[in-house]
């Protein structure tokens, strides 16, 4: 059942609107206050946000904001639900939202309103579902796109060391849980030194892509790497903590002592004119993870040859 | 036995809707998150110096949604993962204590102390993580500010218990909720998917036996709250300072000899705290003279 949550007062049309979503088969919860529904959606996420505008402007915009700048929150759908005499006043930059509903608006409306934006939503996502973060789709569609501008970029091929070791001595949801944390340090990391201008794909398993401007490529970098190592030992259990190593056996059923998972990454600049496939952009990554995989440890090697630069 | 009282208590305690902070905290974050030229890490300081926003970061990052259940124990490590966007938007949703009295910065400077002794402890004594036993020492009075915001009749009975009848905070409470703050702050944290590492010295800081697994933890935060009280810094309740156990100070080895050496180190913590509740305090009195 897919959930609706609708920040507005507890009045008509509202409630006749939270009805009708109802008899649908929607589950829909209003919150008149802001403040406990700002909570209520990290920690239980909704499949589709309606927001009053009047409810308290500054904070609708705020939170509207927070939730699309999110990059694994960004494909979230959010209608904001306006004054229609307000409408030329409002300036759409400001609001990061996928649709509009006027408050005078049917039943009728609301209800198709709801399911159109649902449904772009789904096209729109190949979302990976343990991390929320955009697929191979779209990692190919962005990759295109950045070897075709006139900037300059990076690509970042991003991926675990000693992580089937790992799965097997503690099992596959803890490293899952190391997954989603590399996924959710990929994305801050991207968003805080490149904004929106940064992207986050999971390709999948322990495989990462991220795009961000070539000139704080190297800092991305630096800091997934240094975050990295210190966020995995959260997720090694105290024993092997203190020991310094997992005890895994191997095929042979030899008992071997093996490092926690390690992050390296492979990162190709991109400049106009360097490359005219997402192919030749994969072939260079895979070369530099061949020597990056050499070095024990979190590393990242980032492929300097400029020489066919203009 | 079927206790009614205990039975009331937990079921308030499961539908809590969320803990408020003190005003001057909020309004000093939300100032900071308007200024772009402040950083996460500055505004990582300034959360860990608050109780309940602590107690909300953490349960945010341990959630399901994140899908790492109780593996994240510090506000650093959770502001890595939670991003900055996150932690803007649980300040702007903060909610606010809207009575204040001056007690209530009491019992915050309290916990405030207790954090840094903490720290100071668990490095001396080389443990592996000092800043998870801070945060430990930071949130070990949690189920105080629950009384105070979700169980104000309870509350004002045992105060006025504490007042009339010269018993302890602990012993009022014991009598009136039949359970204390420690199981109050422990049953929470562990509700809220927090780490093991952190409930168990909330829920066991009186009672060292309770705890199994944190140990030395656990005699670390009770030593702090000690000596903080003994100190006379911040207000946690009642004027008594509790006789440490025996356990406690054989754990984490604290006798005359480690306590000359440790105390001037809480001092130069005390003198910086006090700089950063004084602004608090003056700021929360500009706006409410009467308290
Ligand atoms: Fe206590
Ligand atoms: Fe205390």
């Amino acid at each position: 059942m897919k959930k609706i949550l609708l920040l507005s007062a507890e009045v008509p049309p509202y409630t006749i609107w939270a009805e009708v979503l109802t008899q649908k088969g929607y589950r829909v919860e209003i919150f008149p206050e802001i403040q406990e529904a700002g909570e209520r959606v990290f920690f239980s996420l909704p499949d589709m946000i309606l927001v009053s505008e009047g409810l308290h402007p500054e904070l609708v915009k705020d939170l509207i904001f927070a939730l699309k700048c999110d990059l694994s929150l960004a494909s979230l759908p959010i209608l904001l639900i306006v004054d229609p005499e307000k409408l030329p006043r409002i300036d759409w930059h400001e609001y990061f939202v996928d649709d509009f509903i006027c408050e005078g608006a049917s039943s009728e409306e609301v209800i198709s309103r709801v399911k159109l934006a649902l449904l772009r939503a789904e096209r729109l996502a190949d979302n990976n579902p343990l991390t929320g973060l955009p697929g191979n789709t779209s990692i190919l569609r962005k990759i295109e796109e950045v070897i075709h501008d006139d900037g300059e970029w990076a690509v970042g091929y991003v991926d675990l060391d000693n992580f089937k070791p790992f799965n097997d001595a503690y099992g596959f949801s803890r490293g899952d849980e190391v997954i989603r944390m590399l996924a959710r340090l990929l994305v801050n990391t991207v968003e805080f030194y490149a904004g929106p201008k940064g992207f986050v794909g999971h390709i999948g398993g322990d495989d990462f892509v991220f795009i961000v401007p070539l000139d704080v490529a190297d800092k991305v970098a630096q800091e997934v790497i240094q975050k990295f190592d210190q966020l995995v030992l959260n997720f090694v259990d105290p024993e092997d903590r203190e020991r310094g190593c997992l005890l895994t056996t191997d095929r042979q059923g030899v008992l071997c002592r093996i490092p926690w998972p390690s992050v390296s990454i492979a990162i190709v600049p991109v400049w106009a004119g360097r490359f005219k496939h997402y192919g030749e952009v994969a072939a260079v990554a895979a070369q530099l993870k061949h020597y990056v995989k050499k070095v024990p440890g979190s590393t990242y090697l980032i492929d300097r040859r400029k020489e066919e630069r203009p | 036995m079927i206790d009614d009282k205990r039975r009331e208590v937990k079921k308030k305690l499961r539908t809590l809707k969320g803990l408020p902070t003190l005003p001057p905290i909020v309004a000093k974050l939300t100032r900071m998150i308007g200024d772009e030229t402040v950083s996460a890490p500055q505004i990582a300081a300034v959360i860990e110096r608050d109780q309940v926003l602590t107690s909300k970061v953490l349960r945010l990052v341990n959630s399901a949604f994140y899908g790492f259940p109780r593996r994240i124990s510090t506000v650093s490590n959770a502001i890595v993962l939670l991003g900055f966007n996150v932690i803007r938007t649980l300040v702007i949703t903060a909610s606010i204590f809207e009575m204040m009295q001056s007690r209530d910065v009491g019992l915050w400077e309290h916990s405030l102390g207790v954090a840094a002794v903490s720290g100071i402890l668990a490095r001396d004594l080389g443990l592996e993580n000092p800043e998870e036993v801070a945060t430990a020492g930071l949130l070990h009075d949690l189920g105080k500010v629950v009384e105070r915001a979700s169980l104000v009749e309870d509350y004002k009975k045992i105060q006025e218990k504490v007042r009339n009848e010269g018993v302890t905070w602990r012993e009022a409470e014991q009598e009136i909720l039949h359970m204390d703050h420690a199981e109050i702050g422990g049953y929470l944290l562990n509700r809220w998917n927090l780490p093991e590492r952190l409930v168990e010295p909330v829920a066991s800081h009186h009672e060292l036996k309770k705890a199994r697994r944190f140990k030395v933890e656990t005699a670390v935060v009770q030593l702090a709250d000690i000596l903080v009280r003994a100190r006379g810094f911040g207000y946690s309740g009642d004027p008594w300072v509790p006789e440490p156990e025996e356990k406690a100070l054989k754990l984490v080895g604290l006798d005359e000899k480690k306590l000359e050496v440790l105390l001037p180190q809480m001092e130069v913590k005390f003198y910086e705290l006090k700089f950063f509740t004084e602004e608090i305090r003056e700021a929360l009195l500009e706006k409410n003279p009467a308290t």
